[in-house]
C-alpha cells in the first residue's frame, strides 16, 4: 500500500482545499455565533449589548420556526419524490428504442440550465398568475374558474416549480445508470418469462439504488437552501405558509435586518443541516462504498 | 439475440418520448415566444401562437435600459473564473484522495459536501462586512472567490469519483517505469480522467451561472452579472411580460446553448460514481 | 488691439478646459427602483451625463430587493453607492444615523419651490436628508364609463360602505371586471400602505400612548373584516400576490372598477399610449369609515447621498438635477407632460401644461398636502406616520402583520388569528426593542 511518502504528498496536496474550506465554515460560522449573542439590529447601530441565549429564544418559540420546519422537509421530500419517481420514468422511456433519442433527451434536460430566478419568474407570471397566466387561460377555456396557484397551493406551486427544474438532473443520472444495465441479465430473465413490470422490479430498480442515491445527496444540498424560488414567487407567504428555514433567516436578517436573530437562526438552521448531512452520509457513504 | 423492436413500437415510443419533451420544454419555448411579442399580445386571451406581429421592440427596450454585454461578460469571468480556480485547487486533493485513501478519507470528503448545506442568508452580514475590509464589494474577483469556495466540494466529489475509477495498476506500472509525480498526473492520470474532467467543468459553469445569492447580494453595478440583470425586470410597473421574456431569453441563451452542444460530454461524466 | 482679443480669447478658452478638465469625470453608482418615473430618469440622464461629462453605472432593482440592498449597504458602511433611491420612512430615521449627508445647501437648488409636507417628511431635525424625486398620497381611481352604465355616482368623498356597494353592482366576473382592486401582496408598503390607511380610518392605530400593541382592538377587527369581505367577493383572483404594480396592470387593461391607491398611478392610468382605459377614468378623494384622517397615505421616493460615499459632490450634483423643475420640465417635453414625477414641486403644479395634460393634479396636490403623518388617528399615539411607525423597528413589525393580513386573505388564517398573531409578534418586537419602559 502507499508508503509515508506517499501519504505525506498526498495530506500537502488535500490541505489547501481543507484550509480553504475550514477558513470558508469556520470565519463566517464564528462571526455568526458571535452575532447570534448579541442584540444587532443593523438599522440601530449602538453597542450591540451582549443579550446570551436571547435571540435563541425568541426564534425557537416563534411560531413561523415550526412552520418552515415542516415546510422545509416537505419541500425537500416533494421535490425529491417528484424527481426520482419522473426521473424514473423518463429514463425509462428514454431508454427505450426511439427515433431521434437525442432531441427528446435535449428537450428533456433543458430546464437544468435555467436560473432558478428566471424559472421561478416565468412560472409565477407566464403560467400561474390568476388572472394573464396561461393556466388561467386554460382553465377559463374549460369553464373552470382560474385557480390561484401561489395563494391557494402556495407550497405546492414552489415544489412544483424546483422539481421542474431538478427533474432533468435525474432524469440524466438515472439513464446513465439504466443504460450500464446488463442486457444479458434482462434478456435471460425475459427467457424465463419474467413479465416486463417484474424485470423492472427486480432487475432495474434494485440497479437504480446507487445512483437513486446519489441523486437523493445531491439534491438535499440544493434543496435544503431552496431561496431565490421563494423569494420571487410567494415571499413566504401567505402568512408563513411557503417559508422555509433559509426564508425565514433572510426574513429575520435582511427584512428586518434583526442581524442577532437572523444568526441564532443561521446557527440552527446549520445545526439542523448537519444533522441531516449525517444521516445522509451515514446511509450514502454505505451505499457508495460498494 | 436482438430484440425485434416493431416499428409501430418504436413509433409508439417516439410519440410519447415528443410529447413529453415537449411538455418540459414549453415554459422555455413559451418565454422565448412571448419575446417577440408586443406587451398587449403577450397577455392576449385566448393565448395567440405564431400568427402575431413578430417584433424585436423588446430586446431594443432591454438593451436600451441594461448593457447586456456587460452583464454577460461578468457571468462568463466570474462562471469560468470559478471554475478553473476550483479545479486548480481540486485536482490535487482529489487525486489524493482517490489514490492515497486514509482512514479519514471518506468523512473529510463528507465534511466538505456538508458545508455546501451552510445557509448562504445566514452569513450574508458577515461576508459583507469581510468583503468591505478587503476591498472585495462589487468586484468580479470576489465573486469568482465565493463562487470557488461554494462549488469547491461538488469539483472535489466529482473528480473524485472519476479518479477512482482509474485502476491504480496503470499508475503503478507508471511508477515502476520511473515516472515523478507530475508525470504520473500529467501523462497517465489527466487524459484518462479527460471525459471527468470535463463534465465537472460544464456542471459547475451551469452551477456559477445560474448562482443567484452572492451574485446578487455582493454586486452593484460593475460586477454585476445576468442574475442582477434579470432581478430588475422583475414586477416592474405596467405590463412587463414580454419585457421579461426577452430578459429572461437573453439570460439563458448562452448557458443553454452552450449546455446543448456539450451534451454529449456533460452527461458522460455526470455520474458521480453512481454507474460501475 | 486685435491680437489682445484673440490673446484673451486664448485665455478664455484654456481656462475653460482646464476648468473642465479639473472638474474631473467622474463614475458614480446610482441605486434605483424599477418604478417607471425612475425608469425614465435613467433614460433621460444620458443628458446629464452628456452635459457633465461624467458616467453613472444603474443598479435598477424591484423595491423589496433594493430596500434590503442598500439598507445592507449603508448600515455596514459598504459604499458601494453614490445615490441611493429611498423612501419618507427611512430617510428620517436614517438621517439621524448619520448615514446620509445632510442636503440642505445644495447649490442652486430651488428648496422654497419644494411642497412643504414633503420636504417635511424628509427631514430629521430640520435638516434635509433626501430630496424628493416623486411623492403620492392615496386616492380613488375609477371607471366613468362603468358608473355611468350602472347609473351610479360616484361622490367626492366616498365611504367605505359605499364603495362596497359599488363595487357589488360594478363586478361583472364573467367579463373579468372586478368592482375593487386592492394590494394584496405582503409587505409593509405593499398591503399596509392601503390597509393601514383603513385602520386608521376605521379608528384604529398601531399603539397607544405607553407603546401597548393595540393590534387585537375591534378597530383593527373591523377594518380587516371589512377587507376580507369586499376583496373576497368582489376583488380579482390572485389578490395577495398583487402589489402596486400588479394593480396597475389590471387597472390599464380594463379590469379592475374602482381602484384605490398611490396617486403616482394616475400618470400612467390617463397615458393613452400606457393605458387601455385613458380616456374612461375618473378620480376621487381616498374613501373614509368612522374618523375622516389617516385615510390617506403619505409616501415619497428621494434620492439621497450616503455619507459613505467617496464622490459626494458628483452625487449631489446628479441628485439636484435629477429633482430640479428643470428636470419636470425635461420629462414634460420628452415624455409628455402627463408623465412628470407628480407631488415635488410647487411649480409643476402651477405649470398650465402640466393642468391641461393632468386633470388629477388638483386632487393629487390636495392629497399630498392635508396628508399629515402627526395627525393620522382618532386616539392618541406616540409615534408619527400615517400607513407606517417611523420606528426602525417597523420593518419588522410591519413584515409580519403584512404577511398575517395576506395569508387571512388568502383564507389560510382567519382574521381572528391573523390580528392575534400580529398583535403577538409585535408586541414581542416593540418589548424587545425596549419601548415603553
Amino acid at each position: 500500500m502507499a508508503t509515508t511518502h506517499a501519504r505525506a504528498a498526498a495530506r500537502l496536496m488535500i490541505s489547501p482545499s481543507v484550509i480553504l474550506l475550514l477558513g470558508w465554515m469556520l470565519i463566517p460560522l464564528g462571526m455568526t455565533l458571535y452575532f447570534s449573542v448579541l442584540r444587532y439590529n443593523l438599522l440601530m447601530p449602538g453597542d450591540n449589548p451582549f443579550v446570551g441565549i436571547e435571540n435563541y429564544q425568541y426564534f425557537l418559540t416563534d411560531p413561523a420556526f415550526t412552520a418552515a420546519l415542516i415546510n422545509t422537509l416537505a419541500l425537500v421530500v416533494g421535490v425529491l419524490a417528484v424527481t426520482i419517481i419522473g426521473g424514473t420514468l423518463l429514463a425509462l422511456l428514454l431508454d427505450q428504442p426511439m427515433w431521434a433519442t437525442g432531441i427528446w433527451r435535449i428537450l428533456v434536460i433543458a430546464p437544468f440550465f435555467v436560473m432558478p430566478t428566471v424559472s421561478a419568474l416565468v412560472w409565477k407570471n407566464m403560467f400561474m398568475n390568476p388572472v394573464n397566466g396561461l393556466f388561467a387561460h386554460l382553465f377559463k377555456s374549460l369553464g373552470l374558474a382560474p385557480f390561484d396557484f401561489l395563494a391557494q397551493a402556495p407550497l405546492f406551486s414552489i415544489i412544483w416549480i424546483v422539481s421542474w427544474q431538478w427533474l432533468p438532473f435525474a432524469t440524466l443520472i438515472l439513464l446513465t445508470a439504466m443504460q450500464s444495465l446488463d442486457r444479458e441479465q434482462i434478456e435471460a430473465a425475459e427467457m424465463d418469462g419474467a413479465g416486463a413490470l417484474s424485470r423492472f422490479r427486480h432487475i432495474t430498480i434494485p440497479h437504480l439504488g446507487r445512483a437513486a442515491t446519489v441523486v437523493v445527496l445531491i439534491e438535499t444540498i440544493f434543496l435544503l437552501s431552496v431561496f431565490a424560488e421563494i423569494l420571487v414567487t410567494t415571499n413566504g407567504g401567505p402568512g408563513n405558509a411557503s417559508t422555509n428555514l433559509t426564508y425565514l433567516v433572510y426574513a429575520e436578517s435582511l427584512l428586518r435586518f434583526d442581524v442577532g436573530m437572523g444568526s441564532a437562526g443561521g446557527v440552527v438552521a446549520i445545526i439542523l443541516a448537519n444533522i441531516v448531512a449525517i444521516f445522509l452520509m451515514r446511509a450514502i457513504g454505505k451505499n457508495l462504498d460498494a | 439475440m436482438a430484440r425485434a423492436v416493431t416499428p409501430q413500437r418504436k413509433a409508439l415510443n417516439t410519440a410519447i418520448a415528443a410529447l413529453i419533451g415537449a411538455l418540459i420544454f414549453f415554459p422555455i419555448f413559451w418565454t422565448v415566444l412571448t419575446s417577440f411579442k408586443t406587451e398587449t399580445q403577450a397577455i392576449a386571451d385566448p393565448p395567440v401562437w405564431f400568427a402575431f406581429d413578430w417584433t424585436l421592440e423588446n430586446y431594443t427596450a432591454v438593451n436600451q435600459r441594461s448593457d447586456y454585454l456587460l452583464h454577460f461578460w461578468n457571468s462568463v469571468v466570474i462562471s469560468v473564473g470559478s471554475t478553473l480556480l476550483g479545479l486548480m485547487i481540486a485536482v490535487p486533493a482529489a487525486w489524493a484522495m482517490a489514490f492515497v485513501p486514509g482512514r479519514r478519507t471518506k468523512d473529510i470528503l463528507m465534511w466538505m459536501l456538508s458545508t455546501k448545506m451552510l445557509p448562504s442568508v445566514g452569513v450574508l452580514v458577515p461576508i459583507y462586512l469581510l468583503f468591505r475590509q478587503l476591498g472585495l464589494l462589487d468586484t468580479r474577483m470576489g465573486l469568482v472567490i465565493v463562487l470557488t469556495l461554494i462549488n469547491l466540494p461538488i469539483i472535489i466529489w466529482m473528480l473524485y469519483t472519476y479518479f477512482r475509477e482509474i485502476p491504480g495498476e496503470i499508475l503503478e506500472a507508471a511508477r515502476m517505469d520511473g515516472a515523478s509525480l507530475r508525470e504520473e498526473v500529467t501523462h497517465v492520470l489527466l487524459p484518462m480522467a479527460v471525459p471527468g474532467m470535463a463534465s465537472t467543468v460544464l456542471l459547475n459553469i451551469i452551477l456559477a451561472w445560474n448562482e443567484a445569492f452572492w451574485t446578487l447580494n455582493l454586486t452593484a453595478a460593475k460586477a454585476a452579472p445576468l442574475t442582477a440583470f434579470i432581478a430588475s425586470y422583475s414586477s416592474p410597473e405596467g405590463l412587463f411580460y414580454a419585457k421579461l421574456s426577452a430578459a429572461s431569453t437573453m439570460a439563458i441563451a448562452p448557458i443553454l446553448i452552450m449546455g446543448w452542444f456539450s451534451q454529449k460530454q456533460l452527461v458522460r461524466g455526470l455520474t458521480f460514481g453512481a454507474v460501475k | 488691439m486685435l491680437n489682445t482679443r484673440f490673446m484673451m480669447g486664448t485665455v478664455a478658452g484654456l481656462a475653460l478646459l482646464s476648468g473642465l478638465t479639473s472638474a474631473q469625470a467622474e463614475e458614480i453608482t446610482i441605486a434605483t427602483v424599477n418604478n417607471g418615473d425612475m425608469i425614465i430618469m435613467q433614460e433621460l440622464s444620458s443628458i446629464w451625463e452628456k452635459e457633465t461629462g461624467n458616467t453613472i453605472n444603474w443598479v435598477v432593482l424591484e423595491e423589496n430587493v433594493l430596500r434590503q440592498r442598500v439598507t445592507t449597504d449603508i448600515a455596514t458602511g459598504g459604499g458601494q453607492y453614490d445615490v441611493m433611491t429611498i423612501g419618507s420612512y427611512e430617510a428620517p430615521i436614517w438621517g439621524r444615523q448619520d448615514w446620509l449627508s445632510p442636503l440642505n445647501d445644495l447649490p442652486g437648488f430651488d428648496y422654497d419651490d419644494l411642497i412643504p409636507t414633503v420636504a417635511a417628511n424628509l427631514s430629521a431635525e430640520d435638516t434635509l436628508y433626501a430630496v424628493p424625486f416623486y411623492a403620492e398620497s392615496s386616492f380613488t381611481l375609477y371607471r366613468k364609463d362603468l358608473f355611468k352604465q350602472a347609473g351610479l355616482t360616484m361622490p367626492d368623498q366616498p365611504t367605505w360602505d359605499q364603495i362596497r356597494d359599488f363595487a357589488a353592482k360594478l363586478t361583472d366576473k364573467p367579463n373579468e371586471v372586478y368592482g375593487l382592486c386592492l394590494r394584496g401582496k405582503p409587505g409593509w408598503g405593499e398591503n399596509l400602505f392601503v390597509f393601514g390607511t383603513m385602520v386608521n380610518t376605521f379608528g384604529g392605530r398601531w399603539f397607544d400612548e405607553n407603546w401597548n400593541t393595540t393590534i387585537d382592538t375591534p378597530e383593527w377587527k373591523a377594518a380587516l373584516d371589512y377587507y376580507l369581505d369586499v376583496m373576497t367577493k368582489y376583488g380579482p383572483p390572485g389578490a395577495t400576490s398583487n402589489g402596486f404594480n400588479e394593480n396597475q396592470t389590471l387597472f390599464q387593461t380594463g379590469k379592475c372598477a374602482m381602484w384605490i391607491d398611490a396617486t403616482s398611478a394616475a400618470g400612467r392610468v390617463f397615458d393613452p399610449a400606457q393605458s387601455d382605459v385613458a380616456d374612461k377614468v375618473a378620480f376621487t378623494a381616498s374613501p373614509v369609515a368612522e374618523v375622516p384622517k389617516g385615510n390617506s397615505a403619505f409616501w415619497a421616493w428621494a434620492l439621497a447621498v450616503p455619507a459613505s460615499s467617496h464622490k459626494q459632490d458628483v452625487a449631489k450634483e446628479f441628485i439636484s438635477w435629477a429633482t430640479s423643475a428643470d428636470y419636470v420640465a425635461l420629462v414634460g417635453k420628452e415624455k409628455g407632460w402627463v408623465a412628470v414625477p407628480p407631488g415635488t414641486r410647487l411649480s409643476t403644479y402651477e405649470n398650465p401644461d402640466y393642468i391641461a395634460a393632468a386633470p388629477f393634479a388638483a386632487t393629487t396636490l390636495d392629497a399630498i398636502e392635508s396628508a399629515d403623518p402627526n395627525d393620522a388617528t382618532a386616539q392618541p399615539v406616540p409615534y408619527s406616520g400615517i400607513q407606517y411607525v417611523s420606528i426602525p423597528e417597523f420593518q419588522g413589525i410591519g413584515t409580519t402583520v403584512g404577511q398575517n393580513i395576506s395569508a387571512a386573505l388568502s383564507g389560510s388564517m382567519s382574521a381572528e388569528q391573523a390580528l392575534q398573531s400580529s398583535q403577538r409578534s409585535a408586541e414581542r418586537e416593540i418589548r424587545r426593542a425596549g419601548y415603553g419602559n
